[in-house]
């Protein structure tokens, strides 16, 4: 059989890329994960089904828009309203591409190649960022073209849409850090799926519980900070504090300046322990 | 000229010493890389693809320093690792030529290698469905063709034999032999059997506790140890009698002798002893183990 079609072995002539570009490989093949494409149906189904539940409330008002000429859409505090679904799919997907890789041990096959263990890890987290912010972002445009279009009275949103569009950049890289470090501590999806939504199940039910008891106490300045160990809520109070949007929990926030500061510790905090993961698989 | 050299290379664990003192240098064409498990075959070669920094010494691959030149040795590189390392959910056309990629190939000429050395290496139809579904085999097929898929000018095969089936394990090691010969490329590969690279290889790297035991090519290894069994009808006693008188050692073993090869005449005094003796030959075999006889001195 292989004789018939065996021309022999030919070697390779063509341009041989750098670094960049095989970043971009990297990152094209983790987005591909997270999406399932290239995979079973059924690895398609929740990215998709969740992507388009996220799509639900633009449409819905842009109907309310068109049809009662109301103009009160959310753009700043979309993310806050989604935040269940938006948890769900960093839960569901960021162990889609750390498991596998841990599991069955494929680092050696790309460590051998011109990249290094950095730019695996970083290929990870912008994939990961570009598909959470792509899921927060494609809804706001949605709402934001609709908007256009219909024209209802008064002028167009574009500050809150900028701020919204800049609040989903903020909050992609804060959940996919967070959420593939978390993740990649268990070579088992189905372990880091659960943990990972454990992890935001527990923040959400502590902020709740920590500003009620505050809040009942009569201590609405110590309340306030509470709302920060939720991070939807962490991430739009430095929108609120960036573009002076109103807070989407309805109540104040501390100063912005603490929330940016806890955010960029938070970030850098995860970001050090999903390299420092990476390095230790590495090496084995 | 020199694929690969070392100098001196010592590498030093909190607990072991995996490699120690190691001078070695090897020429293009197939080398085998032999020793026991934990003799420090796959540290030398993490070494050599630039992924563990030494502890003492030197060493070059294709004339780059491995410190320095880590990235650059991996683009003209490739390896095959010794352990499982395929994702189970993705097809081998997919893996191929997405690694392709990382090595630095456009993606059209990614696709068009892939293809090749898929076929090069014998994985026809299957190479759409997922690995997840492959035989030992054919997976230690996909290792092969991910660590020749960007054409590299030395590819490292760490114990590609492991785990196959004595026709898997023939089929792989002819296609070794093909890479060094056919292909162009040179190939260091490992194996804890030395009769297994006596094949394939032109010369032959033994280490032993991370200290380099023996390096020669391969004529000299097996003129120096060759045994060969001959096995006669009847008369053998005579036999072994007539050949020792022409200077030969000879042992009974068994229903049959076992010759020492002392160079291409010896298979010619064999030849003329039988004839004259009038004797029936029924076998004149080379020994199996070769190799490992020598080290057994």
């Amino acid at each position: 059989m292989s004789e018939i079609y065996d021309i022999g072995y030919r070697h390779y002539e063509g341009p041989r890329l750098g670094r960049a570009h095989a970043v971009r490989a990297l990152i094209t093949q983790n987005l591909r994960s997270i999406f399932g494409l290239g995979r079973r149906a059924r690895s398609k189904l929740m990215p998709f089904l969740l992507a388009a539940s996220m799509l639900l409330l633009p449409v819905v008002s842009i109907a309310m828009m068109a049809m009662l000429g109301r103009n009160d859409i959310g753009y700043t505090n979309y993310p806050v309203i989604m935040q269940a679904v938006i948890a769900i799919f960093l839960a569901s997907q960021s162990p889609t591409i750390t498991a596998p890789d841990l599991r069955f041990k494929v680092l050696p096959l790309y460590l051998s190649r011109p990249v290094s263990t950095l730019d695996y890890v970083a290929a990870k987290v912008v994939a990961m960022a570009t598909a959470l912010f792509a899921l927060v972002a494609l809804p706001l445009t949605v709402m934001y073209a609709g908007e256009l279009l219909v024209d209802p009275p008064g002028p167009p949103h574009t500050k809150e849409y900028v701020a919204g569009l800049v609040t989903a950049l903020l909050l992609a890289l804060l959940l996919s850090t967070f959420g593939l470090a978390l993740a990649s501590f268990t070579p088992r999806r189905g372990l880091g799926v659960a943990s990972v939504i454990a992890v935001y199940l527990l923040a959400s039910a502590v902020s709740t519980v920590l500003f009620a008891t505050f809040e009942s106490m009569g201590r609405a300045d110590v309340a306030q900070w509470a709302w920060l160990v939720n991070p939807f809520f962490l991430v739009d109070s430095v929108q609120s504090w960036l573009f002076g949007t109103t807070p989407a929990n309805g109540y104040t926030y501390p100063a912005g300046v603490f929330s940016a500061l806890l955010l960029a510790a938070l970030l850098g905090l995860s970001l050090t322990a999903f390299i420092l993961r990476y390095r230790k698989a590495a090496s084995r | 000229m020199h694929i690969l050299a070392t100098e001196g290379l010592t590498q030093r664990f909190p607990t072991v010493t995996a490699l120690d003192q190691l001078s070695v240098t090897v020429e293009a064409g197939v080398t085998g890389l032999v020793g026991a498990n934990g003799a420090g075959k796959s540290t030398l070669i993490k070494i050599l693809l630039g992924l563990l920094p030494q502890t003492a010494g030197r060493a070059e691959v294709l004339g780059l320093d491995v410190v320095t030149h880590g990235p650059q040795i991996r683009a003209l590189v490739g390896y095959m690792p010794e352990h499982d390392c395929l994702p189970p959910d993705v097809s081998a056309t997919e893996l191929v030529v997405h690694l392709a990629q990382i090595s630095g190939l456009p993606r059209t000429a990614a696709r068009e290698r892939a293809a090749d050395v898929l076929r090069h290496v014998g994985l026809y139809e299957e190479r759409y469905r997922a690995i997840g579904g492959y035989s030992t085999g054919m997976k230690q097929r996909v290792k092969l063709a991910q660590a020749l898929v960007h054409d590299p000018q030395l590819v490292f095969l760490d114990e590609p034999t492991n785990g196959l089936d004595p026709q898997g394990r023939d089929e792989m090691l002819t296609l070794i032999r093909r890479i060094g010969t056919e292909f162009g490329i040179s190939v260091l590969v490992t194996s804890h059997l030395l009769g297994e690279l006596e094949r394939v290889c032109d010369h032959v790297i033994v280490i032993d506790g991370g200290r380099l035991l023996r390096s020669s090519a391969i004529t000299e290894f097996t003129q120096s140890t060759q045994i060969l069994t001959v096995e006669v009808e009847e008369g053998a006693e005579p036999l072994a009698a007539r050949l020792t008188e022409l200077g030969q050692s000879v042992t009974a073993h068994g229903r049959g002798l076992l010759v020492q090869v002392d160079g291409p005449e010896t298979y010619d005094t064999i030849r003329d002893a039988v004839c004259d003796l009038d004797l029936c030959l029924i076998r004149l075999e080379q020994g199996r183990q070769r190799i490992e006889d020598v080290f057994r001195v």
